[in-house]
């Protein structure tokens, strides 16, 4: 550095300076490129190729290409129908609910202004969404008991049947959604309590003046307003519920037969139950080309109601 | 507060705060009946109607719980692996951010991005290539295998440049001026004024990887090797049938030191999660 440098800072830096920033640049992002090309680009590339072979696991020399097999046995499994309109299934019903109850909540949230219990209401529907969905899932199993579960007791006293939560294949998806929905729900009410209280009060104000009714204010502000996060949790939650795992599995391992089966677990089986890991790496590029093919339409739709400021 | 509606209390609002207090019974009632029934004896824990408050304190099935498995290795064994990899991940995100931010080198937005593409790759992807990966590294069944890939946050170098790009320049300016180099600038300036980016980003990847099943249940097989919710699927496997006690003083054995870090935290918990979420 000498004084021309001093003063004209902004002018082009000398080429050892420029090389030496280049260089600490190079180290600053070195450990997490060189993670990043070890347990994610190269897996990636990996499981392409995988996804093309019949891989043994304890003697990878027997291995061979097998071009698309692992993809045509695939679509012909009836399974694999299964395991992907019970994927759909809880992603469409779980996002519906996580934005319609969560919007709610927060809205609910908004009109209590005493900060303690606000905030109070705020940490406790938090709480479930801290702990592990293993923990969650496994004290669900036991109030969704048919008989002896302390859901269908307080049903029991409003008069409603005994309902087979667990064991018949319609209501073992409804339990999955359930509990997912009950454990993270705090998330969504958390984020849309944040995108309420960032809508300008002047805006509500001005509406007062105008005299505008409860719902114009809703439609007309509120939601407009909110639809960047309204988007962007539909992107998340989807994203989310397509990969789920372990709710379904410790709720009900899959069951009543495959009722409650996602996609990841049917990778799971066939990956780390039956080492079939050429299929599992195809099934798993699968999930991998849906979620990115829906995400892109989904953006390119949010266009036409998703307003920025 | 953005809603005008006064705090009259109108039935609009009554119903408000009936509904929210509703709601909150149910998200704590599941946990309480947990810590109830695990103080019952068996018998009671079956009976009808359920038990919100014990009838007595019994520690048998907490007993049960410990004979059959070493709950506390377990917890030891998740706290390690959760540490180790949110240590990790903010030294490495944290000098990644910087990297990306406000140093220059040929290729940088380029690196950027492709790390950003893989955010879009769900674990399940390349979860089969990595345990083949582990195999041949004769990691399988270590915690290497879960805290190594841990250390890699595409988001948490997203989150964290996102904050550092607002920091000035002049600061980094007069450091230079001074004679700092990157390393100083980094360590001196950029990270003593990111403690509420690197709080968060440190909560979420706490509670996410100390939470994780579906890698421990991958990688792990070793009895003394699990962890916190490896332990739940051992004693659903064995009490399953029989002892919801036992099963439910395990389920509070793993529930009370996040409700103890969630009470003693739960601000910075609420304040970090929607930080990372209004940023990403």
């Amino acid at each position: 550095m000498n004084a021309t440098d001093l003063i004209n800072p902004k002018e082009k830096k000398s080429r050892s300076v420029q090389c030496k920033e280049a260089m600490a640049g190079y180290l600053f992002i070195f450990p997490t490129m060189l993670g990043f090309l070890i347990f994610i680009l190269g897996p990636m590339l990996a499981a392409i190729i995988l996804s093309c072979f019949s891989w043994d696991l304890l003697s990878p020399q027997e291995s061979h290409f097998i071009g698309l097999t692992n993809f045509s046995r695939f679509f012909s499994d009836p399974r694999a129908a299964a395991v992907y309109l019970n994927t759909f299934f809880f992603v469409i019903c779980e996002v519906g609910l996580f934005i319609s109850i969560g919007l709610l909540v927060a809205m609910a949230l908004n009109r209590t202004f005493h900060p303690i219990i606000q905030y109070s209401i705020k940490i406790s529907y938090f709480f479930p969404y801290v702990t592990s969905t293993a923990v969650a899932a496994v004290i669900w199993s036991f109030l969704f008991g048919t008989d002896l579960g302390a859901v269908n007791y307080y049903l029991g006293l409003l008069g409603v049947n005994k309902i087979p939560w667990l064991t018949s294949t319609d209501w073992a998806k409804v339990s999955v959604i359930i509990v997912d929905v009950w454990k993270n729900i705090g998330f969504y009410s958390l984020m849309f309590l944040a995108g309420l209280q960032n809508i300008p009060a002047q805006l509500y104000e001005a509406a007062n003046i105008d005299g505008v009714n409860g719902w114009q204010r809703f439609s007309k502000i509120t939601l407009p307003l909110l639809s960047p996060t309204v988007f962007f949790l539909m992107i998340i939650g989807f994203i989310n519920s397509f990969q789920i795992f372990d709710t379904p599995y410790m709720l009900t391992r899959g069951g009543p037969g495959d009722a409650t089966r996602s996609v990841v677990m049917y990778i799971y089986e066939h990956g780390f139950s039956f080492y079939d890991m050429g299929f599992a790496s195809a099934v798993g590029l699968t999930l991998f080309v849906i979620i990115i093919i829906l995400t892109i339409i989904q953006f390119h739709f949010s266009k036409n109601w998703v307003h920025y400021r | 507060m953005s809603q005008l509606q006064g705090r009259r209390l109108n039935p609009a609002n009554i119903i408000s705060i009936a509904l929210i207090g509703l709601g909150m019974v149910v998200m704590f009632a599941p946990f309480v009946w947990m810590f109830s029934t695990s103080f019952s004896t068996v018998r009671e824990a079956y009976s009808l109607p359920p038990r919100w408050i014990p009838s007595a304190f019994r520690l048998d099935s907490y007993q049960r719980v410990i004979k059959f498995i070493p709950l506390y290795l377990y917890m030891w064994n998740s706290l390690k692996i959760t540490g180790l990899i949110t240590i990790g991940q903010l030294i490495f995100c944290s000098a990644a951010a910087y990297g990306f931010a406000r140093l220059r080198f040929p290729g940088r937005d380029w690196w950027f991005a492709l790390l950003l593409s893989s955010m879009m790759i769900p674990t399940q992807v390349t979860i089969v290539p990595i345990f083949i990966l582990m195999n041949r590294l004769h990691l399988y069944n270590t915690h290497a295998s879960l805290i190594l890939p841990g250390l890699i946050s595409a988001f948490g170098v997203f989150f964290l440049r996102q904050y550092f790009l607002t920091i000035p320049e002049e600061l980094e300016e007069s450091a230079r001026i001074d004679g700092a180099g990157p390393l100083r600038i980094f360590t001196r300036i950029f990270i003593p004024l990111s403690g509420p980016s690197l709080s968060a980003l440190a909560i979420i990847t706490f509670l996410y990887f100390w939470n994780e099943l579906f890698r421990p249940l991958i990688f792990l097989s070793d009895y003394n090797l699990k962890t916190v919710p490896l332990a739940m699927v051992m004693l659903q496997g064995q009490y399953g049938a029989g002892n919801t006690a036992v099963i439910m003083a395990g389920a509070s054995m793993a529930v009370l030191p996040v409700l103890l870090v969630f009470i003693v935290a739960q601000r910075y918990i609420v304040e970090g999660i929607v930080l990372t979420g209004l940023k990403g």
